[in-house]
């Protein structure tokens, strides 16, 4: 990093006023996560919060959760590279949350079972074995999913406070918010975690919204618009246009992964609507949530909208760094760092502290959520099984709380070493796509359909093993192990088709192509191999399609 | 790209007006919930207490 560029990016309001702000948000996280940890007596408290959570409870929580700071930071880099075109994700996530909240799908049969955790949903419906391959499935993709959670974060403050980003900056912020985060979580389990995600909720919703509103009017709400009209045409304004770089392909994908899965499928939303106090609250909490669904898409890609804008118009310093004038020359900074970079210049001292909390409460909301969720999906559904559910709720609390601090580990490595170039969302779809492909197909089948087995559910599981291909290294590898080269060099499969002459090709469209073709074969292979080979004996606790009454799980 | 223009205005302004209804309502509400949350969780430990379950 040449000093010119540590100049540019280190002129940010940030101040020691900011720092104090943030110290204090902190401290107060901390404490109330610590007090609550004398309510923790067994596994429903620590996993599931005792099946207590209210409507406006569940919402704070769901958004706390959901809107973590990875998730505004991936979704600035999409704003930021593909302009209003981006809000077609939005406006998915609210449309299909809110169907799902309103018609109660999946959700609402799930809460009806008291399960704990969806892999031991598929312990009851397709056996044991299922649940064990199930939870192994989960914990790979998800923990793959988490893996760059921390360094974008991270990123963030560093961009925000104008830290330098090469040398210790990014590896002190990534280690203390990680510590911070494993303390209260590892002593205060689900409890500790929804009451800081109504406090995270609280700044977090207050943060955004005052900065949205700070940043229209500093940029000019028409401005913004017609900016964005004049620079990119109306691929910055036309999803269903290939050259937008997404097209009708990206956004059916995008049906499924930004709605259904995003609330309907993936654990850590699905948690939420196993802890609510009864089925009946899960509907009401996800119809409310909807919204919440959308403005974690929207605001956060319109604050990227207002970085290209800033920086294409309104400060040429950055312009440089982010997009070269020289023909062929290489940009310092990509699009996941123009919105930090962006908010450090224009909001003034006190408010980039209050977002910056905001922002750090997404950021911990977020993984106190996925460390309890991905831990106590191994404890229950993979070591407790195998050790035929002889472990006590002492060893099982236990056993979660080792696991919470060895995820974590996991995640500041993988922070630190992962090499892979694609854009932040959609290595997020396509690792998360590990689980989700395999678990969509199995709870359709497994809740509305009689005749599905537990040989279709393990092929269907299997299946979504063929989603590592929609990762840049795997790719490269693929591709030089076959001798798809160009130039001599192994590429991605996006370089491939382009160097073939397919040039709307993009990544974003790769992985949609691989979601939906390992979706609709998983689905086949459900349906040929539930027909083939019917499970011979009834599955012990099957009961799903009237809703059973009682979870199992070995534990209260 | 006038109509899709169009389209993002509307909702994004919509978006943002009942995100700020639904925080007020949440940050209310919200804290009733946890105080209610917390009185359950202490009840029902109480209630295993008189009535003793073995786990695991």
């Amino acid at each position: 990093m040449g000093l010119n560029l540590v100049g540019v990016l280190g002129r940010t309001n940030f101040s020691a006023f900011d720092w104090g702000i943030v110290v204090v948000y902190l401290a107060i996280s901390l404490v109330i996560g610590l007090t609550v940890r004398k309510y923790v007596k067994n596994m429903t408290d620590y996993v599931a919060a005792g099946r207590g959570l209210c409507t406006a409870l569940g919402v704070a929580t769901i958004t706390g959760t959901e809107m973590g700071l990875v998730t505004i930071m991936y979704n600035a880099e999409m704003g930021f590279k593909a302009g209003f075109a981006a809000f077609h994700i939005a406006l998915i996530a609210c449309v299909v949350t809110f169907i799902v909240g309103v018609t109660g799908f999946f959700i609402y049969k799930l809460r009806a079972m008291k399960v704990l955790t969806i892999p031991e949903f598929y312990g009851r419906r397709f056996g044991p074995k299922v649940r064990v391959l199930g939870g192994i499935m989960l914990t790979f993709g998800g923990v793959l999913n988490m893996g760059l959670f921390l360094r974008v974060g991270s990123q963030f403050i560093v961009g925000v406070t104008g830290m330098p980003e090469q040398g210790w900056a990014l590896p002190v912020v990534m280690s203390s918010l990680l510590a911070l985060v494993l303390v209260y979580t590892i002593l205060g389990g689900m409890i500790s975690v929804v009451i800081t995600d109504y406090m995270q909720f609280v700044v977090l919703s207050l943060g955004i919204l005052l900065g949205t509103g700070l940043v229209i009017h500093h940029l000019g709400w028409n401005n913004i618009f017609q900016t964005v009209a004049n620079l990119k045409g109306s691929e910055g304004y036309n999803p269903t246009n290939p050259a937008s770089g997404f097209g009708v392909e990206y956004i059916l994908w995008q049906v499924f992964v930004a709605g259904l899965v995003g609330c309907a499928i993936w654990p850590t939303a699905v948690a939420r609507a196993l802890a609510a106090d009864s089925p009946r609250t899960v509907k009401k909490q996800f119809a409310w949530a909807s919204v919440s669904y959308m403005i974690r898409v929207m605001v956060p890609c319109f604050l990227g909208i207002c970085a290209f804008v800033f920086i294409m118009t309104m400060a040429p310093d950055l312009k440089e760094q982010f997009t070269p004038a020289a023909e062929g020359a290489k940009a310092d900074k990509t699009a996941l760092e123009a919105m930090p970079v962006f908010l450090g210049r224009i909001l003034p001292i006190g408010l980039i502290g209050v977002l910056t909390a905001a922002m750090i409460a997404a950021f911990m909301s977020t993984h106190d959520s996925y460390l309890l969720c991905w831990s106590a999906v191994i404890t229950q559904d993979i070591v407790a099984p195998l050790a035929r559910n002889r472990m006590s709720t002492k060893a099982r609390i236990r056993l979660t709380r080792v696991l919470i601090v060895v995820i974590g580990l996991y995640i500041l490595y993988w922070g630190l070493a992962y090499t892979g170039s694609e854009a932040i969302w959609n290595y997020m779809g396509v690792s998360g796509g590990i689980y989700y492909v395999g678990a969509f197909v199995l709870l359709l089948a497994g809740l509305y359909w009689r005749r599905a087995s537990s040989t279709g559910a393990v092929a269907a599981l299997l299946t979504s093993c063929l989603m590592v291909l929609g990762l840049t290294p795997v790719q490269k590898a693929v591709t030089a192990l076959f001798g798809w080269t160009v130039n001599g060099k192994a590429v991605t499969f996006e370089a491939l088709a382009k160097a073939h002459g397919y040039t709307t090709i993009s990544n974003q469209r790769v992985s949609a192509w691989l979601c939906l073709g390992c979706a609709a074969l998983a689905t086949v292979l459900m349906v040929v191999c539930s027909l083939l080979f019917p499970d011979k004996k009834k599955i012990p606790g099957d009961g799903v399609a009237s809703g059973t009454p009682e979870g199992e799980g070995g534990a209260k | 790209m006038s109509g899709w223009m169009l389209l993002w205005k509307i909702v994004f302004v919509v978006g943002v007006v009942v995100f700020a209804g639904i925080t007020v309502w949440v940050i209310v509400a919200g804290f009733r919930d946890i105080k209610r949350l917390l009185q359950s969780i202490k009840k029902s430990h109480e209630e295993e207490v008189q009535t003793p379950t073995e786990e695991g």
